[in-house]
């Protein structure tokens, strides 16, 4: 009967060393976000939660930068290897000449918004004349106001623009600005909500601006050849499909062990990311891009029209 | 340097100078009593010497005396003017403490900047004391660029200008070479000539060469010996045999009373 | 001869950037090499030198006012011990808050003009003004005090004529210091809400990736504070006067 211990000792060790090579055999990959962890992420934590990607052999780590700025950065210069980044700022990357390929869409639309005061007095864009605009600093938003007011008859000259930084609604509640751009349309509206002063929404590609994913997943030119990147893709993937089909339970598997994730904002900021959510991440529509590079060009941000190829692909599918 | 009689009579026709008097003068620091019931008198228009070896208390006594040290002093200090001594004693220090930023002649009329009493007239006072002293050509500019000799004189102008007829010197002359010392002793013997100086030095010749009295002090508490008078006036010659001979004496007194 | 130094120094540090750049291959988003960022700064001249004048307005008012309130704060510290008591706690206080977490605040309650950013650079000068010129006043020479006292000076007279000399040379010190730090200030304020400024402009350029852009308006800031240093340096030694050094040459800071 000495044998039987021996027998599940043997069970035991071989389970673990097959776990462990299971390991061993593991990809790791550094996935900078572009700010604090927030649901615009969500599909990427389902999956790190559901073990989509352990599944594939791949060990996913997640960083958070100091600077939304740098994450592009990071990856270029080889500490990263996947950025989430912004489909209108990667152009004006990939124009100074960093190394960058679009391998997936996160937030399939835009969620740039301009925000006034819901009892403020500006009910339509052409109101905005003579009027204060605070912005962040992203290297776009100026273009959007202008196209924006162009759509009205004004030019940007029309209003008095001040950078507030990150400072959106506080500016707005304070009435130092009349209106704020930049503000994300799940976010800050919500967050306005929920001090009790409600915003107007004018959402930018009502006015203008040709329709892009607001956040985006990039890469290294010369790295995609390797099969991570697809398998991290069919990863993304299965986590958007996960949340569509179970959405409350993909809120816990959010949270979970991040409780400070759960805030009433950040619930009320999922709710209405859930059907932002590009559907197929994977996925290029290669004419939707190349509309919003004539549009940069032609608003004078990048310097030429690169090759489709070089800033964006869908990666081909890995061995079978 | 010229001989001028306007300055060598200027405390003649002022009042005469007091005499200095110290009845039952205690004085402490937290830990060391330095004196205890200490009687002493300086001599009106005398100049007094005092003589010590190095902390026994000789600096000590000349700045209660100024007024500069007044806690944990008990007993009386009196001019015999009636006066307390706030106001009336001139000071002059080991270091020239010539004021970097301002000219030697602002420097010699200190006393009056400060007061707000300066005019026009103090100003060219301080302009004949430098010239007779020598350094009338050096009156706007700064000490930096003076001798520690020639400072020195400054400083011995500055006190001169005070017009106060105490005067006290805490070793006035000791940073300075030889040779410079015995002619700032010359200057200063004729210039300040009617006034009661005490001074305070360790070298036994100046002691001789300017005081028509030397005390020594020794002792803790410290006591002063008598009286030591030197034959004729100040400034006398180094090399009179009597000076010598008193060089020895003192030499004695400062040793023999240090083992005490 | 004294102009010649600087620009050897500044050619040297110039070639060592080349160098780093063309032997490490750094790419132009990280590390732009000097040749790109003076192509960058001519063809924004424009541009940078308007943000520069603002910058350079901010700094130098942050200066003054800081400069002027750090004075005033050491003297009253020296006239007054009852009051120094309470000054002194809120002093060393000033210094250990860190600007970036002030910045904020200031921006919310003055504004996003240049009053926020003035006062970001007063606050950063505030400390070491007062403290070199309150040091400097309070350790006057002893014996120059006890003259004073022999002589019956008035009270006014001694800080006016004596302690008030004898601290420049610490005050001017300490005045260097803050030409160095106040640009920081400055540019900190501005990074937190702004519309003008060399800050404001390096902020853009990071965000679409013109490094070289970035690096010509830090170059130029960096210009610009070293004049400001320069200019401050030589005010002081002229102001204190007799600080010769011993061999009786003047010699800057720099």
């Amino acid at each position: 009967m000495k044998h039987k211990y021996l027998i599940v000792f043997f069970i035991v060790t071989a389970l673990l060393g097959g776990a462990s090579n299971a390991l061993a055999a593991s990809e790791k990959m550094t996935v900078v976000l572009d700010w604090f962890i927030n649901p615009d992420h969500g599909p990427l934590f389902i999956a790190l939660e559901k073990g989509f990607f352990s599944r594939r052999g791949l060990d996913v780590r997640f960083q958070v930068p100091s600077n939304p700025n740098d994450p592009p950065k990071l990856v270029a210069a080889k500490s990263a290897d996947i950025a989430v980044s912004y489909q209108p700022q990667h152009y004006l990357y990939v124009d100074q000449g960093l190394p960058l390929v679009r391998i997936a869409t996160l937030v399939a639309t835009p969620l740039n918004t301009l925000v006034v005061l819901a009892d403020s007095d500006i009910k339509n864009l052409a109101q905005l004349k003579g009027k204060t605009v605070g912005y962040s600093i992203g290297g776009f938003e100026t273009v959007i106001l202008k196209v924006m007011l162009e759509s009205q008859g004004l030019s940007l000259d029309a209003v008095k623009l001040v950078n507030v930084n990150f400072s959106l609604s506080p500016s707005l509640f304070s009435k130092s600005t009349d209106a704020v751009i930049g503000a994300f349309r799940n976010f800050e509206l919500n967050q306005m909500d929920i001090e009790g002063r409600p915003g107007r929404a004018f959402y930018v590609e009502e006015y203008g601006i040709p329709s892009y994913d607001e956040l985006i997943l990039v890469a290294r030119r010369d790295d995609i050849k390797s099969l991570k990147f697809r398998k991290f893709v069919d990863a993304l993937e299965e986590g958007v499909q996960f949340l569509v089909n179970h959405p409350d339970e993909s809120w816990e598997l959010f949270i979970r062990g991040r409780k400070d994730l759960d805030s009433q904002l950040n619930r009320l900021a999922w709710r209405d990311t859930l059907f932002r959510f590009a559907l197929r991440p994977g996925a290029l529509d290669q004419a939707r891009y190349q509309r919003f590079a004539k549009f940069l060009k032609k608003q004078g941000l990048i310097k030429k029209i690169p090759q489709l190829d070089l800033y964006a692909v869908e990666l081909p599918i890995g061995h079978p | 340097m010229h001989n001028s009689t306007k300055i060598g009579t200027r405390f003649e026709g002022h009042p005469a100078a007091p005499n200095v008097t110290l009845e039952q003068v205690s004085f402490a620091y937290p830990d060391e009593q330095i004196f205890r019931s200490l009687n002493f008198t300086v001599q009106s228009g005398q100049w007094t010497c005092l003589i010590g070896a190095s902390g026994c208390g000789k600096s000590t006594l000349l700045r209660l005396i100024s007024g500069i040290l007044q806690e944990g002093l008990s007993g009386q200090i009196n001019f015999s003017n009636g006066n307390n001594h706030k106001g009336l004693t001139a000071w002059m220090s080991q270091k020239d403490l010539l004021l970097p930023w301002l000219s030697v002649v602002d420097n010699v009329c200190l006393g009056a900047r400060l007061r707000g009493e300066m005019t026009a007239r103090k100003r060219s006072m301080a302009m004949s004391l430098l010239e007779d002293a020598g350094l009338g050509e050096y009156a706007d500019v700064l000490p930096s660029s003076l001798s520690g000799g020639m400072r020195q004189r400054v400083a011995l102008l500055r006190t001169l200008m005070e017009e106060r007829s105490v005067i006290l010197m805490d070793e006035p002359f000791s940073a300075l070479d030889a040779l410079t010392r015995l002619k700032l002793q010359d200057l200063a013997a004729r210039l300040v000539e009617g006034a009661t100086v005490l001074m305070v030095t360790h070298d036994p010749l100046e002691a001789l060469r300017l005081g028509h009295r030397i005390y020594v002090m020794t002792g803790r508490p410290a006591k002063l010996s008598d009286a030591l008078i030197p034959p004729g006036s100040p400034p006398r010659n180094p090399g009179d045999s009597a000076i010598i001979s008193m060089q020895a004496t003192l030499l004695a007194r400062l040793e023999g009373r240090d083992n005490a | 001869m004294i102009i010649i130094r600087p620009i050897v120094i500044l050619f040297g540090l110039v070639l060592i950037w080349q160098t780093i750049v063309l032997v490490t291959g750094v790419p132009a988003y990280i590390l732009p090499g000097p040749i790109s960022v003076a192509e960058a700064a001519l063809s924004h001249a424009g541009p940078l030198c308007e943000h520069a004048m603002t910058t350079l307005l901010e700094i130098i008012a942050g200066l003054l006012i800081g400069t002027l309130l750090g004075a005033l704060n050491a003297l009253v510290m020296i006239a007054s011990r009852s009051l120094k008591r309470w000054l002194l706690p809120v002093l060393v206080i000033s210094q250990a808050i860190p600007v970036f977490a002030l910045a904020p605040l200031l921006v919310l309650w003055l504004g996003y003009g240049m009053s926020s950013k003035i006062a970001m650079a007063v606050l950063i000068i505030f400390f070491p003004v007062t403290a070199a010129f309150y040091d400097g006043m309070r350790s006057t020479e002893p014996e120059w005090l006890e003259l004073a006292q022999v002589m019956n000076a008035k009270p006014m007279a001694i800080i006016r004529q004596i302690r008030i000399p004898a601290a420049l040379p610490a005050f001017a010190s300490g005045l260097r210091v803050a030409t160095a730090v106040a640009p920081i200030g400055a540019v900190v304020g501005e990074w937190v809400g702004s519309s003008k400024g060399l800050g404001f402009y390096m902020l853009h350029a990071n965000a679409r990736m013109q490094i070289d852009i970035m690096f010509a308006a830090l170059s130029l800031l960096c210009i610009v504070s070293l004049t400001l240093y320069f200019l401050v340096d030589r005010t002081m030694i002229k102001i204190v006067y007799w600080q010769k050094e011993g061999n009786k040459k003047e010699e800057s800071h720099l």
